[in-house]
């Protein structure tokens, strides 16, 4: 009797605590400054490890040249075919053809730009999760002792304390968006939604330690506009509603987020179509112009690379969300890897274990720049506006930009691509006449 | 992280400035062409979009799996390789380092083209005869539709007597060239330097971290 009273004191003291501590703060929009008190120490020991790793890795090579690397393992010769065929040319064709080949066919083997992307970016230094642990070896006692407080640290303190938030989080939106959805609508319908929302975002964002940068907020989306993202994790969603309401779009889903799904739609004109509806490209298109053509209705937001990249690259947008018509308002996403990564790699996590990492990460930091609004011009078609919009997102956020479809994940090359390749090298021996 | 260790290619790349942390780079590739699995099979390579691009693309692929080039007794094709094999071919495209000997050179550089002929050679007989040079030229032409046939022969063809000049020297009128062998084809590349050509450099990794 006496044990269970006292559970329920500390269970009672506890909540008071998240409340007063985290829901409070998030419904007015306000920081205590918990977060960057952790992030404060947080920064201050990596820097330590590092050093120490530093001082560690020169006992065990000392003489390894060292020289930084950009995005890949082997040296690339960026030398363009035509200079370096004819560079080894003698007279007519010759076997120094091959060489070219069998070298670019060699570097491919070893690394490729394309496969990379599908996968963990790799960390120049350790940060103390066991699961970035790759390249890195035994170093001192120090160094394993922070390590063991890490993980305690993480998985005993920080774990259940973000569940919980989650939890409240999502249980908020749920309550809350079906009860803004019993209003009749109009403004003061409109207002409590974007409270809701905004609140049980920054609830989520708090649930997993964000730490989020806004830059150019004076071009954030408006009402009536599309706004594209690059896409590198379901979580890049709550990282922007975090700061403004946004139209979601999406595929109705089953469990938990459906009931999610029906309860915010009540409160939010969000688009969610059903499974056969997607594969309707022109219905897709209608309703959404439908949707953008109103312009009270919040912003759409769509992530056209239709996958989750690793936040190195963006790779091809699809030309669907480009052929709506309106604003776009591109919007780059750049996470820091040092404290979490945060790419869901759905060929080898499914979503629960994916969220159990980001949950056991030390902290999501990310910078979101919000571009100026572009819109398509008259000469241009929907593919090279796709590009333009990519090219802008990608030069803000420091990412590389490749003409790669994010769905080679799972499929093959278009023997298309494969032709345009192989006519140029063609095209190019006949030009040096070695013809006949 | 299981690479094999104690075993003799390894042992032998270990000891001529390959760091270990290449072998786990490459070791980290090798499994994830495999898909986790210890060997690999013709059929993972299709999974490098890169590759496709390259028109010599079978016969690269081809090359990981001929016994020659595995410095196995026996000939013919491998149906499926190793690790320990994986690294073997990629030692065929390891960069010169400063501290070789005029020997050293040699053999390095006689194993380069060996590689690239055992890629012509593809009845392993020794010899590159018309017909398999014809044959690598047609595969390095195949994506363009509108040069034709006839003119991939004349292109081989010509190249063919091209050899046979420097080989033999004049032929006379009845004299047919066989076929490239080994030691005409040192011949043809004497004086061209193609270790620099033929090789894969790894960048150094930095440890230093972006302390904030």
């Amino acid at each position: 009797m006496e044990v269970m009273w006292a559970v329920g004191q500390l269970g009672a003291v506890w909540l008071a605590v998240v409340l007063g501590l985290v829901m409070l703060p998030s419904a007015l929009g306000i920081s205590l400054g918990i977060s960057e008190a952790y992030m404060w120490v947080l920064v201050k020991t990596l820097e330590w490890a590092t050093i120490r790793l530093q001082k560690g890795a020169k006992k065990l090579q000392p003489q390894m040249p060292r020289t930084p690397t950009a995005n890949g393992i082997i040296e690339r010769d960026e030398t363009p075919m035509e200079k370096e065929i004819t560079l080894l040319h003698r007279a007519d064709f010759e076997f120094s053809h091959i060489f070219y080949f069998c070298r670019k066919g060699f570097e491919a083997i070893v690394e490729d730009e394309v496969t990379q992307r599908f996968s963990s970016e790799e960390l120049l230094s350790w940060n103390l999760l066991t699961r970035t642990n790759v390249n890195f070896h035994y170093i001192s006692l120090r160094l394993t002792v922070v390590w063991v407080i890490g993980v305690i640290v993480r998985y005993c303190f920080l774990l259940p304390l973000r569940f919980t938030l989650a939890a409240i989080g999502i249980t908020s939106m749920i309550v809350g968006t079906t009860a803004v959805g019993q209003l009749p609508n109009g403004s003061v319908k409109n207002y409590l939604s974007e409270v809701v929302h905004l609140t049980c975002s920054r609830i989520l964002v708090r649930a997993l330690s964000g730490t989020i940068h806004y830059h150019n907020k004076e071009n954030r989306p408006q009402k009536g506009g599309i706004c594209v993202a690059n896409h590198t994790s379901p979580i890049d969603a709550i990282i922007l509603t975090n700061d403004g309401c946004y139209a979601m779009v999406g595929q109705v889903h089953g469990g938990l987020m459906g009931i999610i799904q029906r309860a915010t739609v009540k409160a939010c004109p969000h688009v969610w179509f059903e499974r056969s509806e997607i594969k309707d490209r022109h219905l897709v298109t209608k309703r959404l112009r439908e949707h953008v053509a109103d312009k009270s209705k919040l912003p759409i937001l769509i992530f056209p690379e239709g996958t989750c990249i690793n936040n190195t690259s963006v790779m091809m947008f699809k030309k669907g969300s480009f052929e709506i018509g309106g604003t776009i308002y591109p919007v780059a996403i750049k996470y820091d890897p040092q404290f979490g990564d945060a790419f869901w790699n759905s060929s080898k996590y499914n979503i629960v274990s994916y969220l159990l990492r980001i949950m056991t990460s030390w902290a999501i930091v990310c910078n979101v720049w919000y571009l100026p609004p572009m819109v398509r011009k008259e000469d241009e078609d929907a593919v090279q506006f796709a590009n333009r919009v990519r090219s802008a997102i990608a030069r803000q956020g420091g990412l590389t930009e490749l003409p790669w479809d994010g769905g080679l994940k799972r499929a093959k090359v278009k023997d298309t691509f494969k032709e345009e390749q192989q006519k140029n090298y063609s095209k190019m021996l006949v030009r040096n006449g070695s013809v006949g | 992280v299981g690479v094999p260790r104690g075993s003799a290619p390894v042992t032998a790349l270990l000891s001529l400035a390959v760091t270990s942390e290449q072998i786990e780079h490459l070791h980290r590739r090798f499994k994830q062409l495999s898909q986790d699995q210890l060997t690999i099979r013709k059929e993972n390579f299709d999974s490098i979009p890169d590759l496709e691009f390259n028109p010599i693309r079978g016969k690269i692929v081809h090359a990981f799996f001929d016994k020659r080039n595995l410095r196995q007794e026996s000939d013919g094709l491998a149906d499926e390789i190793n690790f320990e094999d994986f690294l073997t071919i990629m030692s065929y495209f390891r960069p010169i380092e400063m501290n070789m000997d005029e020997e050293q050179l040699d053999r390095f550089r006689k194993e380069k083209l060996k590689f690239l002929f055992h890629m012509y050679d593809s009845d392993h007989d020794g010899k590159i005869t018309l017909q398999e040079y014809r044959n690598v030229v047609e595969e390095l032409l195949s994506g363009n539709p509108h040069l034709e046939k006839e003119s991939a022969r004349s292109i081989a063809d010509g190249a063919m007597m091209e050899a046979a000049s420097i080989c033999v020297g004049q032929m006379g009128p009845d004299q047919v060239y066989e076929g490239i062998t080994f030691e005409d084809f040192l011949k043809m590349w004497q004086g061209i330097d193609i270790e620099t050509k033929m090789h894969v450099r790894f960048l150094n990794v930095d440890t230093i971290a972006h302390c904030y």
